[in-house]
């Protein structure tokens, strides 16, 4: 035993040590009371505080006791002192809390059995605690007019308790503030600024965030209780994050999605497209039992006869003239067995890099230099080709952390101008060809300040050949000072362009001439684990189209994940025969496949997904595989029997997880040794670009996603330098053409695009390898509406 | 503590809807704070958008100071919807407001409201019907109780008010031309 005067001189200078309840602990120096009360598993009723947002102290509930105060002070704003001494459940402390329990619940309406929010309601739980059995209040209750905020959450404002997390929250962690008081006193109401929607992409998180009915998840809406959900944990199947999620599922079908708190990756957030991405299940073009195509016509079948047909499909073709295509949201597992079949009967005609167009350089997994968490010790960041937080939302968030916090510049080489939820530093737009060339630019501005020779390789060529500017100067002068933390980002517009290598081994150059660290998006939720698993073969998915294969596997993908949909969608209509293996068959794909085999979502089945970061995270199966449908492995290894494969006798998911483990991953990296293509456009050019919510099957038939206002559209986008050029105006028909591919679009006039520029969605139809389009002004203008 | 996010770079609005004189007026405030407490100069960005629409704020120019400030809009919002001297919806030539906080409560404010409300026909929150004079909704004590009860006209103070006052004051409110 050593004396009070010992253990006190051995506390670090920034800790200091606290009674609460009696009970000791050691705390950080500054903290608050109901921080060393949660982190020593002491419960204090709260509404207002949340771990991850600023404190406002206005709800009042965590009043606490503390000796020699002549008041109770609420813990989430005393900042811890020491000797301090703390009582959350003295006489004292408990009327304080019990009074202002009564206060909170004054203008509370009693509709709790109608309240989507009953039974797992913070206000319920504890007034269960602390509230009165009758209410004393005889007055007239406040009600509040709800407003519409858009397609995903739902709103009651009477319930609302104004304790202002989700105000917070929008203000602090999506930057967008959206929400606000709006009044004075007991009159004060949460509402946006007349009528508008909640437009961020992590908006749901507010759902989470309210401890009342106030804000609800509006698909789920009166679809269930909190008591009747099963929970399972999954892994995102829509960015390669792989932020952790739960799915709550009734009579096994997922009804809706939370996150599960992970401080590595997602810390407590999801977004957007995590949370209702999964919606797109229920889908009218799901398929659900096994189909044949007999005469044009498709034919539901059994298991047997499927697998049957689906055999000697594949075995009227030689493996050499068999392709496999793949998506990238399946599990590891199945690209494991996918491979190792198709390996085996010898295909070499394998990729999931559908929606990729420059394959010049040799393919690795993406080159990570670091972790989300170093993120936050960077004060140079630099976007390649990124809408940032639309392509990982949890990346968006952690560089504008770091902009908060760190002070980080970030700059940006984009083929637009985005709305970022951060300053930017140098913010460089250009069309598709152009950017690059700025980031060219930035490169031999580098290599001039450093006397690098840029003579040895086809990339430091190209950079020499680019221009020098005084602006991107002065960015490389703040990137190759030694105090600096320099990190480039790579985006999934750049993982899309089709100059993608020679971005990337520039970035590379960058970062090693920087001291750099090169954060490589993947695109896709899980591209790591199919790179891992040996997808993408010798031939590419832009030789295996160009190439004469007769015979296709399709596994969970269709028209819109090809960068040419318009040629996959040919190739496959005039191949032998189409092995449609998918969750969903479009009249697209129903037309070119002549067998579908129904598998199952990754929130269906066991497996386990790579992310960004290489780490393997499994999960189980959430919900239960619809009708008929098969988890893929099953299907694939039954195949592998049927065709007569060796070493195919995998009994359960576990030997094939175990199996996957044993794969040798080698870290990524990018090669400065590229071929790559000089690209042309004459005239304007394309910016084809992938919508958020357009990433995958899934989200693409999300429909609370696909009402919101960042879902696809069918508009021509231009700036207004360019319109005028052209005669167009805003809502105007024209006919849009490029080589067979024509398409009707409305003009829309967006001067965050730069000169030279046209852009689309990807959905529309333009292939991404091509940068030129021909606008056709519309005939019948007068009808076109 | 607020985060002050970037905003979008439009500011179409505020100067299509922002007089000149509305402008400087706002920039003698913004330059009263530093930069990142711009939102600071919003209530006197505020008043001088209401003087210049006719003594209130249409949602507009609401958006059009929220512009101006590079704020975000809902912050000028709530500021306009909390203090009593601001208006959000259209009202009347001159506003009366009468305390009802404790000190003129004890000294017969209510009795005061009753009677300014039945010489004017209208409800506290609500204008003439000839647009001459608005009846303030809940004025706050303004700090003047040594002469409760009290009332603000246009800004000024009027103390210890009786009936006769009212009346004198009201029947004085002229029409503007």
């Amino acid at each position: 035993m050593t004396g009070k005067e010992n253990k006190q001189a051995t506390l670090p200078d920034n800790m200091v040590e606290i009674e609460i309840d009696d009970k000791a602990m050691v705390v950080p120096k500054g903290s608050m009371v109901i921080e060393a009360a949660d982190n020593n598993g002491i419960s204090i009723p709260r509404f207002c505080y949340h771990k991850k947002l600023s404190i406002a102290a206005n709800c009042r509930m965590c009043m606490v006791d503390v000796e020699k105060v002549p008041k109770p002070l609420p813990a989430c704003a005393t900042p811890v002192m020491a000797g301090m001494k703390v009582y959350t459940k003295s006489k004292r402390a408990i009327d304080a809390q019990k009074n202002v329990m009564e206060f909170l619940l004054i203008n509370h309406p009693l509709d709790c059995p109608i309240c989507d929010q009953g039974g797992e309601c913070e206000l319920q739980d504890v007034s269960m605690g602390y509230g009165r059995g009758i209410s004393r209040y005889v007055d007239e209750k406040r009600v509040a007019v709800d407003e519409d905020i858009g397609s995903l959450i739902a709103t009651d404002m009477t319930r609302c308790i104004t304790c202002t997390r989700c105000v917070r929250f929008l203000d602090e962690i999506t930057g967008t503030d959206e929400l606000g008081s709006i009044g004075r006193g007991d009159r004060t109401q949460i509402g946006t600024a007349v009528g508008r929607s909640i437009d961020s992409i992590m908006s749901g998180n507010i759902i989470d965030l309210c401890p009342v009915g106030a804000l609800t998840n509006k698909p789920f809406r009166f679809k269930a209780r909190a008591w009747e959900l099963m929970s399972a944990e999954g892994i995102s199947m829509h960015d390669a994050i792989g932020s952790n999620l739960y799915y709550h599922t009734r009579h096994g079908k997922v009804l809706r999605t939370v996150p599960k708190d992970n401080e590595e990756l997602n810390e407590a957030w999801i977004s957007d497209r995590d949370r209702y991405g999964v919606l797109g299940q229920d889908s009218d073009d799901r398929v659900t039992v096994p189909m044949i195509k007999q005469d044009g016509k498709w034919v539901d079948t059994d298991w047997a006869t499927a697998m049957d047909f689906a055999v000697r499909k594949l075995q009227a073709n030689q493996a050499k003239d068999t392709a496999v295509l793949a998506g990238s949201q399946s599990t590891n597992e199945e690209y494991f067995l996918l491979n190792k079949l198709f390996k085996a009967l010898g295909c070499e005609n394998m990729d999931y890099r559908l929606g990729q167009t420059d394959f010049s350089a040799v393919h690795s997994l993406p080159r990570m230099d670091l972790s989300l968490d170093d993120i936050a010790n960077q004060n140079q960041i630099v976007l390649v080709g990124s809408n940032v937080a639309h392509e990982q939302a949890i990346l968006g968030h952690r560089v504008r952390q770091a902009w908060l916090k760190n002070q980080a510049k970030v700059s940006v080489f984009n083929p637009k101008q985005y709305n970022f939820n951060f300053n930017t530093f140098h913010h460089y737009v250009g069309t598709q060809v152009d950017w690059v060339k700025g980031l060219g630019s930035l490169a031999h501005c580098v290599a001039d300040l450093v006397q690098e020779k840029l003579d040895d390789t086809d990339t430091t060529r190209w950079i020499a050949s680019q221009d020098t500017d005084e602006n991107l100067n002065n960015l490389a002068k703040q990137l190759i000072d030694k105090e600096n933390n320099v990190m480039f980002v790579i985006g999934q517009v750049s993982n899309r362009h089709p100059q993608a290598s020679l971005i990337k081994s520039v970035v590379a150059w960058l970062a090693s001439h920087t001291n750099g660290k090169v954060y490589e998006m993947a695109t896709g939720a899980n591209s790591v684990g199919a790179e891992i698993c040996g997808m993408s073969s010798q031939n590419n998915v832009t030789d295996i189209l160009d190439s004469n294969a007769k015979s296709f596997v399709v596994y969970q993908a269709e028209n819109d994940d090809f960068a040419d949909a318009y040629k996959a969608h040919s190739v496959l209509d005039s191949a032998d025969s189409v092995v449609l293996m998918s969750s969903f068959a479009d009249e697209n794909m129903k037309q070119v496949a002549d067998v579908i085999l129904p598998i199952g979502l990754a929130s269906e089945v066991a497996g386990s997904y790579f992310n960004n970061f290489a780490q393997s995270q499994s999960f189980s199966p959430a919900a239960k595989l619809p009708e008929e449908s098969k988890p893929g492995w099953r299907v694939l290894r039954v195949l592998a029997n049927m065709l007569n494969v060796d070493d195919f006798y995998y009994d359960s998911i576990e030997e094939v997880t175990e199996a996957v483990n044993h794969v040798k991953v080698h870290p990524g990296h990018i090669t400065l040794e590229t071929m790559f293509k000089d690209i042309k456009s004459s005239g304007l050019v394309l910016f084809n670009e992938t919508a958020i919510y357009d990433v995958d099957m899934l989200t693409r038939r999300s429909q609370p996603l696909q009402d919101t206002v960042h879902a696809s559209t069918d508009n021509l986008n231009i700036n207004s330098i360019e319109a005028t050029k052209l005669n167009l105006e805003n809502a105007m028909s024209v006919t849009v053409k490029q080589g067979d591919v024509e398409v009707d679009l409305f003009v829309n006039i967006d001067d965050n695009l730069p000169d030279g520029s046209v852009h689309v969605h990807k959905c529309v139809g333009f292939n991404s390898h091509d940068l030129n389009v021909e606008i056709v002004i519309g005939q019948d203008m007068g009808e076109a509406s | 503590m607020y985060q002050v996010n970037p905003q979008e770079n439009d500011k179409t609005l505020a100067h299509e809807l922002l007089s000149k004189e509305t402008q400087t007026h706002i920039d003698i405030w913004l330059a009263k704070y530093p930069q990142d407490q711009r939102r600071s100069a919003v209530i006197g960005a505020l008043h001088a958008a209401q003087e210049q629409n006719g003594g209130w704020l249409s949602q507009e120019i609401m958006q059009a100071v929220a512009q101006y400030l590079e704020i975000p809009a809902i912050w000028v919002y709530e500021a306009a919807s909390f203090y009593s001297m601001f208006f959000t919806e259209p009202c009347g030539q001159h506003k009366v407001s009468i305390c009802t906080n404790i000190s003129c409560m004890l000294n017969g404010a209510e009795q005061i409201v009753e009677h300014a409300e039945q010489k004017l026909g209208i409800k506290l929150g609500e204008t003439t019907e000839d647009g001459r004079i608005t009846l303030v909704r809940e004025e706050e004590c303004v700090a003047a109780c040594v002469g409760a009860p009290v009332m603000l006209i246009d800004g000024h103070y009027h103390e210890n008010l009786t009936n006769d006052k009212i009346d004198a004051l009201l029947n004085g409110l002229e029409e503007k031309a």
